[in-house]
């Protein structure tokens, strides 16, 4: 668990506790001497953590001031010029905006502090740069306790707390806002009781003679403090026009703000160092000097931090891939296995081939070639034989000429090959025996073509012996010439499917 | 926030962690890709070797089922000496020994120089290369019969495979009616004239050694 160094400074003393996770593990008090200082930076050696130092001084100076509102560096050449004017001899100072005005040239309204006595925290500071402890920052009682009171309705309230080794300190706040702080160390021999109702008074006139609390107005006072002081308070401080009394309870506060801290007295010590470990607010007092160490832990964080995320994120960029690649090896030792199971299985089919000059393949192609060839042929005795078969029933019909040839563009018929070159036969031949019966001739010529059509053949007369269709020639010499009854047929034959 | 040189030693730790987790991180995201680059170029060749065995087992059963199927038919058609070329000389003396056999009542023939043959409709010769040598017949016939006949006589008795392509017959009136008058006992004429063509057809392995 991250473990923190908290220090309270006061005028005499120096107290330490070292936390984790909001325990105390560890408390000393040094004194504000020489041998303090020694057993301070031997504790330091042994305790180098992230450190806050937390001031309690009567040597805290606040001013109030309007400034013209300005930015970027004209800003912050005004803020130089204002502290060096108020605090030229201490580093520890913070300008702290209030409120912008809201009319004339809306300035800003601003509040100045600082530590005034640097001899105080100087010692103590160069312990700590020395053992190069990284401290986050210098603080104050004062702009720490402005976060007790940040839901509290007063817009006018006075804060008033007690520090065992400190004394009593009241924080007046406007509108919430931080304007005034004193501290009063309290002798030995009185109690916070006593000087509590001693300094009340003192602090109302103050605060109505600088103006801070306007006329006629009541003052809301809260008062930090243990159970058992309470009663006694409330007995002592009876409410009136000027100011109201409001007693808060330390134990209950712890509980609030989740403190584990047993409270004994009114020392409200505890609470505002484990407000300052919960909130770790900004420094107000430290400059970066006197942060140095602790901006360098930050880049250290930061260097780590960048570190372990690039080195995540490779494994996560590379694990995956990994993994991916050593199941994809997984893969292909199956496969080489499948491969020479299937080599294997390849070469006993191959062994087991009788030898041969010829491959098996081409034995299949020499076949399917002389094969198709043998289908191209041309099919002369089939088809002498059938148109002889036809011509034995028509004893009138003489053929003269006979052509037989195989094509491959002739168009194919329904149901026949088309793979296969088509036969075409072209029969030239002429009729006898009519006398000139004309019908007669032409029918005996119809029933010839359809004989053949019976046989599968498609039949197209290319000639007849007349023409007797309306765009034929007829003459009377018909019948009378050598070759007056001569026709032509072109008969064509593809094996069905 | 200003640094000084000095300010590295409280920095080099995590300076020299952070880098190394530069460097790693870069080593490794490299390796790993170079990994997976071989891993799927392993990948790739595995699949591949895989591919070929298949195809290798798949060709090996092809080349079995076709050693079985046609290795019989094969051995018909080579020995018909289908698959070499000079054979011109044993068509000549095949034919010479037809015309001496009567078969038809006279013969010539013609035979061309040999050609690539490509057949239509177009057939998948494979590794062949189809090697045609035309051939054409005129015939004498004194019927159909005898044109029949020969073509049988040709492809029973002589070696090769001849392709007919076409044929064209035409009948010729050899009687005048003089002579058919005159003529007590005529002689044997021819009746039917006829004209042929076709080619001697060989097969040439492309894969075989020239």
């Amino acid at each position: 668990m991250k473990q923190s160094l908290l220090l309270l400074l006061s005028a005499t003393r120096l107290h330490a506790q070292l936390m984790a996770g909001g325990k105390i593990l560890l408390q000393r008090e040094f004194n504000d001497s020489q041998d303090g200082w020694n057993q301070f930076s031997d504790f330091i050696k042994a305790n180098k953590h992230t450190t806050y130092l937390l001031t309690d001084l009567i040597e805290e100076d606040f001013r109030h001031e309007i400034v013209p509102h300005l930015r970027g560096r004209r800003h912050a050449a005004l803020l130089k010029r204002k502290f060096d004017q108020f605090y030229r001899d201490t580093p520890f100072h913070q300008a702290t905006l209030l409120r912008r005005q809201k009319t004339g040239r809306r300035d800003d309204d601003m509040i100045f502090s600082a530590l005034t006595n640097p001899a105080l925290i100087k010692p103590w500071l160069d312990i700590l740069l020395v053992h190069e402890v990284p401290l986050a920052g210098i603080y104050s009682i004062p702009q720490i306790s402005a976060a007790l009171i940040t839901n509290h309705s007063s817009n006018h309230l006075l804060l008033i707390s007690w520090e065992k080794f400190s004394g009593l300190r009241q924080t007046y706040f406007s509108q919430h806002r931080l304007q005034i702080s004193r501290l009063t160390a309290i002798r030995e021999n009185k109690t916070f009781n006593d000087a509590l109702l001693k300094e009340l008074d003192r602090t109302f006139q103050y605060l109505k003679s600088l103006s801070l609390l306007p006329a006629n107005q009541t003052l809301d006072v809260r008062i930090l403090c243990h159970a058992k002081d309470r009663e006694e308070l409330k007995n002592k401080l009876v409410g009136n026009e000027d100011m109201r009394y409001d007693f808060a309870d330390l134990g209950e506060i712890g509980r609030q703000l989740k403190i584990n801290y047993r409270f004994t007295d009114s020392d409200a010590s505890q609470i505002f160092l484990h407000q300052l470990a919960l909130s770790q607010p900004k420094t107000h007092y430290g400059n970066e000097e006197h942060t140095h160490f602790h901006s360098i832990l930050k880049l250290n964080v930061a260097l780590k931090w960048t570190a372990i995320p690039i080195f995540v994120a490779s494994l996560a960029l590379t694990f995956p891939t990994v993994l991916e690649s050593d199941g994809s090896q997984a893969e292909n030792k199956a496969q080489q296995q499948q491969t020479q199971l299937t080599l294997s299985e390849a070469d006993a089919i191959i062994l087991a081939l009788p030898a041969s000059d010829v491959a098996p393949i081409d034995m299949k192609s020499g076949v399917n070639v002389m094969n198709k060839l043998e289908q191209y042929q041309l099919q002369t005795q089939d088809i002498l034989l059938t148109v002889s078969d036809a011509l034995d029933q028509f004893p009138q019909i003489q053929i003269d000429d006979l052509k037989l040839l195989t094509s491959a563009t002739e168009p194919v018929a329904v149901n026949t090959r088309a793979d296969i070159p088509a036969h075409v036969i072209t029969i030239k031949g002429n009729l006898h025996g009519f006398d000139n019966n004309y019908r007669s001739i032409l029918k005996y010529l119809d029933r010839f073509q359809l004989e053949l059509r019976k046989k599968n053949f498609q039949v197209e007369a290319l000639s007849k012996p007349l023409d007797v269709s309306p765009g034929g020639s007829l003459d009377s010499s018909l019948g009378t010439q050598e070759d007056a009854l001569k026709f032509s047929l072109k008969v064509v034959w593809r094996p069905l499917l | 926030m200003s640094f000084s040189n000095t300010d590295f030693r409280l920095l080099r730790w995590n300076v020299i962690v952070l880098s190394l987790s530069i460097v790693v991180s870069g080593i490794m995201i490299y390796a790993s890709d170079q990994f997976s680059k071989n891993a799927a170029e392993n990948s790739r060749m595995a699949s591949k070797l895989l591919n070929d065995a298949r195809i290798r087992l798949i060709n090996a059963r092809r080349d079995r089922d076709n050693f079985v199927a046609y290795t019989s038919e094969y051995a018909d058609i080579e020995d018909h000496q289908i698959f070499s070329d000079g054979h011109r000389l044993d068509w000549m003396e095949g034919l010479n020994n037809l015309s001496q056999q009567n078969l038809v009542m006279n013969f010539s023939y013609t035979i061309s120089p040999q050609t690539i043959y490509q057949p239509q409709p177009v057939v998948d010769s494979g590794n062949f290369e189809i090697h045609y040598s035309e051939m054409k017949l005129q015939l004498e016939l004194l019927h159909e019969g005898q044109l029949l006949n020969f073509f049988n006589a040709m492809n029973e008795q002589i070696e090769g495979y001849y392709q007919l392509d076409s044929c064209s017959l035409h009948r010729v009136d050899t009687l005048t009616d003089t002579d058919k008058r005159e003529s007590q006992a005529p002689e044997v004429k021819t009746n039917i004239q006829a004209e042929c063509s076709g080619g001697w057809i060989t097969l040439k392995n492309r894969n075989a050694p020239l």
